[in-house]
């Protein structure tokens, strides 16, 4: 539980941790269209070299990266399994009795790794270099034109930081109730269907009950420092587009246009 | 029967920016059959501590022995099961790990845990909800229904239906009103004079400390930096300064009494005898 990388910012002082917010969500836009366009390995490769270099330069640690892949590794497996028996095109590599596996199911299932690995990468680079605050202010600011439009951005940007806001005081919330069930003799890993069952009731229901008395105590408490759902609200912190934001879009978007043209030409 | 650690550490997320130290070279042996408050202040290790006992945390360094198991670094004692049966561990704000329908099931889904039948485990969680004081015509009553105060003692029933022999308690009077803390700690001392179940309390309430327990244990920066018996430790209050607790109210007018000249022997650690050797005192002059 304790390896759950998720959404966590990590108080680091870098280049990419300095970064305005907005410049930080556009470049994550911009990258992850990047990533959809249709170029082979030679555009993963160059996405690739372009993300590492952006990760060095947030000295986020590469195990830290490898911790927010894990949990979706077992989704990949059953890709690969369900891609190796649907797709049947390209050559036949390899042919065990009546089963031939094709090339296209092994590239296909490739493309998806890398694809999902760079998205993580690009989003946890997000979340961990930027404070859930800060997050919500990009986001409003980027949001703002649709306030003409009657859009409750202020409104939406609060409900995301929120929710990113509390999800590792969940999870400090699930391991908390998992150590006592423990303690009462619940056993996660073993035991009967029924038991297991059982033993993740005894972490759900104590998590629901908790969850819903802090989102009660939450609304209490912002209501109390002068919260109003729609209120025009003033900022004391002011974002602040410098140089080094002007750099890092401009290379993102340089990125993006020379994928293009890799795909066009 | 005997607690002992043996130069524990414990480091939590090794290796990474959250890197923390919380234990550091623990040695310690609690009495069997006693009441040993720890004490220390917010973040001294004290948590941490007591969650090694029943190997929901396993040192980084050292070891622990608990009865007849051994609580090692990276390697889960054997038959786990047993250890956590025989180490009950109340946590903090336990009302949080009530989940069943009734508070009857509640309690005894713990003895179900560990291969006890369905009539008898709720059976044993009768008598665990008698023991704390929980009316019968409540036991089928849902736990969301009960009050803070109340919802805490079912969740220690459902520790106490485990029956074990050594019961560990992280704060169990937080957030209590005085009344409800102080039947609380009466039922841990008839726990423990009855039963004889040895107990350990994390506690940041002295007056407690003073009233109900027989030692003492004090975590500074996860170090044990002392551990006596009850009378000793209110001997000297620099280590409650240190560990930065303000003394029991006794304690206290003692202390002011000898800034004036009037001294008390270090027995004297109740009301009533506090009050007759002041009567002596008078009667003397």
């Amino acid at each position: 539980m304790n390896n759950i990388t998720l959404g966590k910012y990590i108080p680091l002082n870098s280049f990419v941790h300095k970064l305005d917010p907005r410049t930080k969500i556009i470049a994550m836009m911009i990258l992850l269209i990047a990533i959809f366009i249709p170029t082979g390995f030679v555009g993963y490769g160059i996405i690739g070299v372009f993300l590492l270099i952006s990760l060095i330069s947030s000295k986020l640690s590469f195990s830290f990266v490898w911790k927010s892949f894990k949990p979706s590794l077992f989704m990949l497996v059953f890709l690969l399994v369900i891609n190796v028996f649907l797709i049947k095109t390209g050559d036949v590599w390899l042919t065990i009795g009546s089963f031939n596996l094709y090339s296209g199911a092994v590239i296909q299932t490739v493309y998806i790794v890398l694809r999902l690995l760079l998205m993580i990468i690009i989003t946890t680079m997000l979340t961990a270099t930027t404070k859930p605050l800060d997050l919500t202010m990009g986001l409003e600011d980027l949001l703002s034109p649709l306030a003409k439009l009657n859009v409750p951005t202020h409104d939406i940007a609060m409900m995301i930081s929120l929710a990113l806001r509390f999800i590792p005081t969940l999870l400090e919330e699930a391991q908390r109730i998992l150590k006592a069930q423990a303690s009462r003799g619940v056993d996660m890993e073993s035991g009967s269907f029924k038991e297991k069952i059982q033993a993740i009731l005894s972490l759900i229901v104590p998590l629901f009950v908790s969850s819903f008395q802090k989102a009660d105590d939450l609304a209490d408490a912002m209501e109390a420092r002068g919260y109003v759902v729609g209120a025009k609200r003033v900022r004391y912190k002011q974002l602040k587009f410098t140089f080094f934001d002007f750099i890092t879009l401009v290379s993102t978007s340089g990125l993006l246009v020379g994928l293009i043209l890799l795909r066009v030409l | 029967m005997s607690i002992h650690f043996e130069k524990v550490d414990h480091i939590y997320s090794p290796n990474s920016v959250f890197e923390f130290q919380a234990l550091e070279d623990v040695s310690l042996d609690i009495n069997i059959g006693k009441i040993t408050a720890i004490i220390g202040a917010t973040g001294s290790g004290k948590t941490t501590l007591v969650q090694h006992l029943n190997g929901l945390l396993l040192p980084s360094k050292g070891f622990l022995t608990v009865n007849d198991f051994t609580i090692k670094a990276d390697e889960k004692p054997k038959n786990i099961k047993e250890l956590r049966k025989q180490v009950g561990l109340v946590f903090q704000f336990a009302e949080y790990q009530l989940f069943e329908e009734t508070l009857i099931k509640d309690v005894a889904f713990g003895p179900k845990n560990f291969g006890v039948e369905e009539k008898e485990a709720e059976m044993i969680a009768t008598r665990a909800l008698i023991t704390v004081g929980i009316d019968p015509k409540d036991f089928v009553k849902s736990p969301l229904e009960l009050s803070g105060g109340q919802k805490r003692r079912v969740a220690i029933a459902g520790i106490l239906a485990m029956s074990p022999s050594i019961l560990v308690l992280d704060e169990p009077t937080a957030g209590l009103d005085p009344q409800g803390a102080k039947s609380m700690m009466e039922l841990f001392k008839m726990l423990n004079k009855e039963k004889g179940i040895t107990i350990l309390i994390v506690t940041h309430n002295m007056e407690h400390v003073l009233e109900y327990c027989d030692e003492v244990v004090v975590l500074e920066k996860g170090k044990v930096i002392m551990h006596t018996d009850k009378k000793q430790f209110f001997k000297n209050d620099q280590y409650m300064e240190k560990a930065s607790i303000d003394p029991p109210i006794i304690i206290a007018f003692k202390k002011m009494c000898e800034e004036k000249g009037v001294t008390f022997d270090s027995d004297v650690l109740t009301i009533d005898k506090l009050v007759s050797e002041i009567v002596k005192k008078r009667g003397r002059r």
